[in-house]
């Protein structure tokens, strides 16, 4: 039998060589190689040697105003984005936790925009959002009349981050929708009906069998959106570029000026800021 | 009244399903109907859904060569996520059977070192990977995304893999272990037909996430032969093809195939085994 055991674990190790190799080598040798890159004055060509130059690039980012802006915008950007992608993936799974005819569909349908590739999505807002002849401006301004003038919502620096945080609610929200009804419908009807027999309003309802029930998957899809959301770039780029979230700052300094270890320097320091939030939601809010 | 009262709350409940709707479809179809609106349509106002003379000429544009590389694009598009998704499906069949049924020292901990790849986005690796590519001698070459996205896919390919194998009875595996079948054909015979379901999802899980990939893509290719659809997509934008007709079909276009591929599998996708198992 002992024979066997070494056997079976011989082959689990061959079996699990190339996942360990792969992700050895192009994810957690990367991280480190970026700490390695971020204390240096990289070379412009990757092929030529790079200078040790301890921490100036840090000390040079956090001394730089456009650093602390940029980092506020994303600070704005996730925090706007978790709540508005949670409450309306909760609002509508509250909704459709029901029978009627075409659920299915329904669901389907609400799926689309998290599946459809973010070019496509992107380039369908642009054209809504457009200062000129899109369907937004032409709602809010000349059917509504909330806004005053048409906006230019993708090019605007001071407006475009609102485009970018509706487009991101609407292309995420269908994520939360999904966990959340998922986990609605694993709610045992007897608790209601245990509640409506003691005259429990839907509001206490909600509230005392509904979110407690909830607690779990809620907690765990605003970790999850709020590390996706500081680390994304492509949804805030092809929509504008010109919303600088760190992402897309990061992105600029090392493939626009070239400034290889600011950039990787700058990446550090994103992953220490959510890996400190990482531990502190896990600690305080989860209580895990 | 409580007739009354169930009238009420069935309209409200229509009422907000039909907002609901529109809000997640206007974008949608607002690319099919620019799609398929003349030139001096477009710009219109007030901007109208249904254009008064639809024309397919935007399609005819996008899909003709000689004016529009999108077919380029398109073709590209399809070896760099059809690779890697065969290619990563065949690495996380191995990993996640090791995973789920074999036992040995440190299982767990390596386990557990792959979900921490969630903490790691793509614009943490992006400049290392950059750096290390271009050494390699892989800068512009569709190789460099190939192992890229087969990376990127491979810790939610490993879960839901895993989760999927750990439903098949241990018996059944047992027993063709004891009539004298080796751990390889156990996997061959018994375990991979069992979870063709699961492992064509997979495959279509890690095939959208290629197809959808802008951020590497932008930094690792540069000739305009090599592009891939997001990033040919993006750069025309801001060209002279830029004609919001044809943009808009060029997306659809992108969008069509894999809106059917995620349709044909959305039930598993949905299906519950995939909590945390959606990385982005």
């Amino acid at each position: 039998m002992q024979i066997k055991k070494d056997q079976e674990a011989k082959l689990g190790y061959w079996l699990i060589l190339p996942t360990v190799l792969s992700i050895g080598g192009l994810i957690i040798y990367p991280v480190f190689y970026n700490l390695w890159l971020s204390v240096h004055d990289v070379n412009m060509n990757p092929t030529m040697p790079n200078e040790f130059i301890g921490l100036s690039h840090f000390i040079n980012i956090l001394t730089d105003l456009d650093f602390w802006i940029s980092f506020r915008t994303s600070l704005i950007f996730t925090s706007t984005t978790v709540i508005g992608t949670t409450l309306l993936g909760l609002g509508v799974a509250l909704l459709l936790n029901r029978k009627f005819p075409g659920r299915a569909i329904v669901r389907g349908i609400i799926l689309l925009p998290y599946v459809t590739p973010v070019i496509s999505a992107a380039f369908g807002w642009k054209y809504l959002f457009n200062p000129v002849f899109g369907m937004f401006n032409y709602i809010m301004v000349d059917v509504l009349s909330i806004l005053p003038q048409h906006i230019n919502w993708i090019e605007s620096p001071r407006y475009a981050i609102f485009a970018v945080i509706i487009f991101n609610i609407w292309r995420n929200f269908p994520f939360a929708f999904l966990m959340i009804l998922a986990e609605l419908q694993s709610i045992s009807d007897t608790l209601y009906e245990a509640a409506e027999v003691d005259g429990a309003t839907i509001w206490q309802k909600f509230k005392y069998i509904t979110l407690p029930e909830l607690k779990f998957v809620i907690g765990a899809l605003v970790i999850l959106r709020t590390i996706w959301n500081f680390y994304k770039f492509s949804e805030v780029y092809l929509l504008s570029s010109s919303v600088e979230v760190l992402p897309v700052y990061i992105y600029e300094k090392a493939f626009s000026t070239y400034s290889f270890g600011e950039a990787a320097a700058i990446s550090a320091i994103l992953f220490v800021f959510v890996l400190g939030f990482i531990m502190f939601y896990v600690r305080k809010v989860l209580e895990w | 009244m409580v007739g009354k009262e169930s009238i009420r709350s069935k309209i409200i409940f229509v009422v907000l399903l039909i907002t609901v709707l529109a809000f997640v479809l206007i974008p949608f179809i607002t690319m099919i109907s620019s799609s398929l609106k003349p030139n001096v349509e477009q710009t219109q106002l007030p901007p109208k859904i249904i254009p008064n003379n639809p024309t397919i000429e935007h399609y005819q544009g996008v899909l003709n060569p000689e004016i529009f590389p999108f077919l380029i694009y398109f073709k590209n598009s399809l070896i760099v996520a059809f690779l890697s998704a065969g290619i990563g499906i065949v690495i996380a069949i191995f990993g996640s059977y090791s995973f789920a049924r074999l036992e040995y020292t440190g299982r767990g901990v390596i386990q557990r070192g792959v979900l921490m790849v969630y903490m790691f986005g793509g614009v943490l690796l992006v400049i290392p990977l950059f750096q290390m590519i271009s050494k390699l001698g892989l800068f512009d070459t569709r190789t460099s995304l190939i192992i890229t996205y087969i990376v990127q896919t491979l810790p939610v390919s490993l879960y839901m893999l895993g989760n999927y194998f750990r439903t098949i009875p241990e018996s059944i595996e047992e027993a063709a272990i004891i009539d004298g079948c080796s751990r390889f054909e156990v996997i061959y015979r018994i375990v991979l037909p069992l979870s063709a379901p699961a492992i064509v999802s997979v495959f279509i899980y890690a095939f959208m996430i290629a197809w959808n990939e802008y951020l590497f893509a932008s930094v690792f290719i540069n000739s305009s032969s090599l592009r891939t659809l997001p990033l040919g997509l993006n750069q025309l934008f801001y060209t002279q093809h830029y004609v919001w007709g044809r943009m808009m079909a060029a997306s659809v276009l992108t969008a069509v195939p894999v809106i059917i591929l995620f349709l044909s599998v959305e039930r598993f996708i949905t299906g519950g085994l995939t909590f945390g198992g959606v990385k982005e």
